[in-house]
């Protein structure tokens, strides 16, 4: 806000100037600005929002991808969504999302991404450059092709097996949920560990050497010190990975598509099974929804484990 | 030399070795521990490389399979790509990416701009949305899109396929670009307003060079995105001319009965080379742009 | 409680040129209270982190309690440090800060609440237990960090310019704090400052640094009236010393030296070195308050004519900056001296207190 005051003519006393101050907001709304977020907005609405009411209404219809309710279809009310609570192949695609999210994801890359970030702290600068390019490498590749490495990794006679000793099994088909999970940690370990990195780079050196004088091992300040001051980042951390592999579709479909049968079912790909291979759009776009649904609930957990941070405005 | 140098000198040397052996133990120690984190930190290098290397040991390799074998150095993997569609599938995706990233980074640009720099009706509530959009999974939006499109005859255009791709990345781009033009003092475009310039002038010769790290990570962040696209275009494209390179490799890995490691790896490795010289370039000249595309001010 | 030693103590870090601290021979007495003060990058800071054991000396043996302590981590050798910025833990209450260390060996809860009573009780920080750093003022932060290492019960104290966050007025009262927790707890002590003022109110010896090497340890006195060279007289005292060129004149009696345009017979110590060495130009030292307004009709002391350039009153007494022929100096005169900038006076020099230096080394040649 700029204050403007008027040039007085001379000899007006104090009170008079006073009452000439004028507030002049500096940001006045100018018509203008509409016709510059006009695209975006044309986008995200008609990309964003109406897709999203359009797919809560589906999910209460019986519309159809072909046949007899493609074209006109009926509302159901709630039978998509009493049919998904009644479904346990859906219960089971709840569990193994949960799996593959919270163990390949929120588990196995923090961990993973953390260990990295440490050891490169202390490695020399050559060791820790080549293996972080590695690891971000295997990050950049495209999904697909993480997914047929992997696929040819777990094969009967592909290196994995012969790595654990059952060079005849194919572990894709023994234990599939396993073998993905291996795969996208191995894929999204990356970006934790950069992130990570960035946020041991900001906790203070002289606390880590404070920690030190008072006579704490390692690991106690590590885990009393280090870790407590990292919250933040290691719960920003844990939100954006949730976020992103829980629509996960490529790398499971490529591999497994989501099989043997149902194992490795996680919701998206069942989505896309009901909606594009069952027929039946109305029951996928439910689906969809508790998807959604389980997604926000998670990010409530990470976001409240924020708020401290949040409420002093980081 | 006079005795008293002499004797100075050994005074001397005998200081020197004791102050050298008395740091000595803790460098030992230090440099063992360095040592042993090191072969840690490799040993996990080698465990995420492996899958790498059978990819270039299956591409180039005449025999190759599932398991990892001395390579007999071939080209002929890479044929057998091209002649199962690679060439044509990776067009397609250079086409979606392309276009994509350029509706997005074009509408993100005019959308940020305004965000960072006007009055806005309810910015507050705009950029909390916006970045609420950013976390919607597209499974959501997958059926409901489909339906549209076909309403609108907009299936099976790879032009609408890349519309739809670049409003996946829209909202991440919007948050970026915003923030980084944030940081872009006013100056320089209230110095151009009072020079006479137009909004659109301004906005050309000022703002966009100023924020252009920035624009680069969203564009690349976009073209990536965009690349490697999969669902998107299974499900809204079914012409098997448009088909680019994620969907050509998987319809490629489930064709002619058997999995071909050979040209399937070298189809691979050709879908994936552009994306790795992208990044390698932005994190060449922008590497403080992509810390920040991280998100995290540390 | 123990004793402190460095002997030819030196480091220098990869990729300089020069070293951060070099030859450095330096006691502190079991239960003394050390200031090491000297301009930035002095090796101060360095030689302090040497002793807590973050850095490792490239020479030398730094000892404590007579045992040779370059191998040892610094967690293991039962220091206390209070760091520039405090390095309170922010995740945790004060409280639990002050607990941390008596955690860490696996005290008995018992104890360590009883502990932490005594000192916040002591420190006048009980009321802040619950709270975490971020709520704290400066002038607390500082006392929850005392409080942290007293908790230490350590063989010595370490302070890192612990005073230099704070403003003018809390920096003279924690000055008092300290020394009066010193006298309660008489730890050896290590206090590293780039204030003079800290340095002479606080310390039992100062130790003065330059450019690496140690200039001066002495008590505050000695190094205030037998400052080792020209640096160490300039560091301290404020206004600083004012140097003026000398020549000697040597005419078979007692030396003499000639300097702005007056001369003075060299006395004592000084004179017999003067004697002795075949210098002809040296470096003359007067404080401030050394040169006073000569006396009406002269005095018997050495006495120059200059002009005032400017007056600084400062309340109970008034600088004075003169200039006589090219040189500018300082001298002190009484409150309200009535002087004003343009008058021309007359002033003396008090040569009982007249130090000389050499005027290439700038040591002093007593």
């Amino acid at each position: 806000m700029t204050l403007q005051t008027e040039a007085l003519p001379e000899g007006s006393n104090s009170q008079s100037r006073r009452r000439r101050v004028k507030a002049n907001d500096r940001e006045r709304f100018r018509p203008s600005t509409l016709g510059w977020i006009l695209p975006a907005s044309a986008l995200l609405i008609g990309l964003f929002l109406v897709p999203t009411a359009y797919a809560i209404y589906i999910g209460f219809t019986n519309m159809q991808l072909l046949g007899p309710n493609a074209q006109t279809f009926s509302f159901t009310g709630w039978a998509n969504f009493s049919r998904m609570i009644h479904d346990p192949v859906f219960w089971y695609s709840v569990k193994l999302t949960l799996i593959f999210v919270i163990g390949s994801g929120i588990i196995a890359q923090t961990v993973l991404g953390m260990a990295l970030a440490l050891l490169g702290q202390r490695a020399h600068i050559y060791v820790r450059a080549s293996v972080g390019a590695i690891v971000i490498l295997a990050w950049v590749l495209p999904e697909i092709a993480v997914a047929f490495i992997w696929y040819a990794f777990s094969q009967a006679g592909g290196t994995l097996s012969t790595l654990v000793g059952h060079p005849g099994s194919d572990l894709l088909s023994t234990v599939p949920l396993l073998i993905v999970c291996v795969a996208n940690t191995w894929r999204g370990t990356a970006f934790s560990m950069l992130i990570l990195s960035a946020g041991l780079r900001g906790v203070s050196e002289e606390v880590e050497e404070a920690a030190q004088l008072e006579g704490a091992s390692y690991w106690r300040r590590l885990f009393r010190v280090t870790l407590p001051i990292m919250r933040p980042t290691i719960m920003v951390n844990m939100l954006l990975i949730t976020i992103g592999t829980i629509s996960d579709f490529t790398l499971i479909w490529a591999m497994t598509q989501g099989g043997p049968g149902t194992e490795t079912s996680i919701l998206p790909v069942y989505m896309y099974i009901q909606a594009f291979q069952f027929n039946a759009l109305g029951y996928g776009a439910a689906i969809a929804l508790a998807l959604v649904l389980i997604g926000a609930l998670l990010s409530v957990v990470y976001i409240r484990q924020l708020r401290p941070e949040l409420r002093r405005g980081q | 030399m006079t005795t008293i140098e002499l004797s100075q000198l050994t005074e001397q040397d005998r200081k020197h070795k004791a102050s050298e052996q008395a740091s000595e133990p803790l460098r030992r120690r230090t440099r063992r521990q360095r040592l042993f984190l090191d072969a840690v930190l490799a040993l996990v290098g080698v465990a995420f490389i492996l899958p790498l290397l059978w990819l270039l040991d299956a591409a180039f390799n005449q025999n190759a399979s599932q398991a990892m074998s001395w390579p007999s150095l071939t080209l002929s993997n890479f044929h057998s790509a091209v002649a199962a569609g690679a060439g044509g599938a990776i067009k397609n995706s250079l086409y979606l990416a392309v276009v994509s990233t350029i509706i997005a980074t074009f509408v993100s640009i005019l959308a940020a701009y305004a965000l960072s720099r006007r009055r806005v009706p309810l910015k507050g509530l705009l950029l909390i949305g916006i970045i609420f959009l950013t976390g919607l999974p597209i499974t959501l939006l997958l059926i409901p899109i489909y339906v549209m499109y076909v309403h609108l005859g907009w299936d099976n255009s790879p032009f609408y396929t890349s519309v739809a791709l670049a409003a996946t990345s829209v909202p991440f781009a919007i948050w970026l670009l915003k923030n980084f033009i944030d940081q872009v003092p006013r100056e320089f475009e209230e110095a151009a307003a009072i020079e006479g310039s137009g909004n659109i002038r301004i906005l050309w010769k000022v703002v966009i060079p100023l924020a252009l790290p920035g624009i680069c990570v969203a564009a690349i962040l976009t073209f990536i995105n965009s690349w490697g696209a999969f669902l998107l275009p299974l499900v809204i494209d079914a012409n098997p001319q448009n088909t680019p390179g994620a969907l050509g490799i998987y319809e490629f890995m489930s064709a002619n009965g058997r999995v071909e490691f050979g040209p399937l790896a070298a189809y691979a490795i050709l879908f994936s080379i552009p994306v790795i010289v992208l990044y390698l370039i932005s994190t060449r000249w922008l590497h403080g742009g992509f810390a920040f595309a991280g998100g995290v001010k540390g | 409680m123990a004793k402190i030693v460095l002997e030819g103590v030196g480091k220098l870090f990869k990729g300089k040129s020069s070293a951060a601290v070099r030859d450095l021979d330096l006691e502190v007495e079991d239960g003394e209270f050390v200031v090491m003060v000297g301009p930035s990058g002095c090796g101060k800071t360095t030689t302090l982190r040497m002793i807590a054991g973050f850095e490792t000396p490239s020479e030398g043996v730094i000892r404590i309690g007579g045992k040779p302590m370059n191998s040892v981590l610094p967690k293991d050798r039962n220091l206390a440090m209070v760091f520039q910025s405090y390095a309170l833990f922010p995740h945790m209450t004060v409280a639990k800060n002050l607990a941390f260390g008596m955690k860490a060996r696996h005290e008995p809860k018992a104890t360590i609440s009883r502990e932490i009573e005594t000192i916040a009780g002591m420190l006048g920080i009980d009321s802040l237990l619950d709270r975490k750093p971020a709520e704290l003022s400066g002038g607390e932060r500082q006392r929850v960090a005392l409080g942290r290492a007293l908790l230490r019960r350590p063989q010595a104290f370490l302070l890192d310019e612990p005073l230099s966050n704070l403003d003018a007025a809390l920096r003279v009262q924690m000055r008092l704090e300290i020394k009066r927790i010193h006298a309660q707890f008489p730890v050896t002590t290590v206090y590293v400052t780039h204030d003079q003022v800290e340095a002479m109110t606080m310390a039992d010896r100062i130790a003065l640094m330059n450019l690496g090497r140690l200039q001066q340890m002495d008590t505050p006195e000695r190094i205030y009236d037998h400052p080792a060279n020209t640096f160490v007289a300039s560091f301290i005292g404020t206004p600083k010393i004012n140097l003026f060129a000398g020549s000697v004149l040597r005419d078979g009696g007692i030396p003499r030296v000639r300097f702005l345009d007056c001369s003075s017979s060299v006395n004592g110590s000084a004179g017999k070195v003067l004697e002795s060495i075949d210098r002809s130009a040296v470096t003359v030292g007067f404080r401030p308050e050394e040169i006073r307004l000569a006396p009406e009709g002269g005095g018997r002391l050495p006495s120059v004519q200059c002009v005032v350039e400017m007056v600084e009153p400062l309340g109970p007494e008034t600088n004075v900056v003169a200039r006589a022929g090219e040189q500018l100096f300082v001298c002190k005169t009484a409150a309200r001296s009535g002087l004003a900038p343009g008058d021309a006076v007359a002033v003396e020099f008090d040569t009982s207190q007249m130090k000389l230096f050499d005027s290439e080394s700038g040591d002093c040649l007593d």
